[in-house]
């Protein structure tokens, strides 16, 4: 190795070190992006934890549950989450979660909470369809009964000859705390249990 | 005689209908009153939140304070719902508990903030001395190092023999 060589060698070690001294300041003193896609989980579990055992054939005044809600936060951040809980009959709307468009239904129920970075959250919920009434081909209920919280509903649903019941979902809404427009948005992601109404 | 029965009659009538009004007017109130209750507390956790995400940003450990607001959160669910089903006055009463929950959050995510920032201030200071000390030694090692090194190296050079190669060919 000639000296022009050695010279070379040289300044390149010199330059590799002076990064490394400069890193740990450079890098509090520069946002440094953090990698990954920002998103959050939501999900509905049976009884035994599991993706299975969901209530189906549900009798009027009867407890169903518990089914477990969670949510995980992979947005970088601590957020805000609202779970907003509804019921419709086959007819009524889904949320759109392509269009990013809420079900109008009104919620019967909710939860509130603050998930940091990384973090899940889960609660069981117990449920209880009332009033439940059986005429010809139509049912009707006019309450359900959500964690020991009774809200009415005004729901009929028909028989579903395809499908051999009659049907209603009840579905979870996961909503998302905007800072810039300080409200909740709809956060692109719902999941549902169908519920086949039966006497016996 | 007549005239005493309509004048009763109309006195019923009245009370009747005047006990109507009042209760519909108080009914009003009472929702008026959980509505603003549970404004005031949602404005209250709102605000607690973003100064607990400042404290976030600044590099503070905010885990305590996200289960104080988790606390109000789920008060605030329980007046939302009871709102909902037209229990007014759990309402009023789970938005207050929700406004007493977060009402330390904003005061001390502010202090958590202040201190990180101090920190975070403080580690910076430290860091750029040691990254200062740190690139002062590598460039004087460096130009030091380098002179020690030229010199050795021309010295080997000139001790270095010549030596006569013979031509075979």
């Amino acid at each position: 190795m000639n000296l022009e060589e050695c010279k070379s060698v040289f300044a390149v070690t010199v330059l590799g070190l002076t990064l490394v001294a400069a890193f740990p300041t450079v890098s509090m003193v520069l946002p440094f992006p953090s990698g990954g896609e920002r998103f959050s989980e939501l999900w509905l579990l049976g009884p035994d934890h599991m993706a299975e055992g969901y209530p189906f054939n549900v009798r009027g005044g009867e407890v169903q549950g518990p089914i477990y809600v969670g949510v995980s936060n992979h947005m970088g951040s601590s957020e805000y989450y609202v779970v907003y809980v509804k019921f419709r009959n086959q007819t009524q709307p889904l949320p759109n979660a392509t269009a990013s468009e809420p079900s109008p239904l009104l919620p019967l129920y909710e939860f509130q909470f603050f998930l940091a970075d990384g973090e899940t959250w889960e609660t069981p919920l117990f449920f209880t369809v009332e009033d439940v009434l059986f005429q010809d081909d139509t049912v009707s209920t006019s309450r359900i009964s959500i964690n020991d919280v009774v809200s009415s509903v005004n729901a009929s649903t028909k028989w579903d000859s395809g499908y051999s019941g009659f049907y209603y979902q009840l579905f979870f809404e996961l909503w998302l705390y905007s800072r810039d427009l300080q409200t909740f948005q709809f956060h692109d992601r719902f999941v549902g249990i169908w519920l086949n109404m039966t006497v016996f | 005689m007549s005239s005493l029965r309509v004048i009763a009659a109309l006195f019923v009538l009245y009370a009747f209908v005047s006990s109507v009004f009042v209760l519909g007017t108080m009914a009003l109130d009472v929702e008026d009153v959980a509505l603003s209750a549970i404004e005031g507390a949602e404005l209250a956790v709102d605000l607690a939140f973003e100064a607990v995400l400042e404290a976030e940003g600044a590099g503070a450990n905010v885990s305590g304070l996200l289960d104080e607001l988790n606390d109000g959160a789920e008060a605030l669910s329980k007046a939302y719902i009871s709102n909902r089903v037209g229990n007014f006055d759990d309402a009023v009463y789970f938005a207050d508990l929700c406004g007493d929950l977060v009402g330390s959050v904003e005061a001390e995510a502010n202090e958590l903030r202040d201190v990180a920032v101090v920190d975070r201030n403080h580690r910076l200071l430290l860091s750029t001395l040691g990254s200062v000390l740190a690139l002062v030694c590598i460039f004087y090692g460096g130009f030091f190092g380098w002179r020690f090194f030229k010199s050795r190296y021309h010295r080997r050079v000139l001790q270095m023999k010549p030596e006569v190669a013979s031509n075979e060919s």
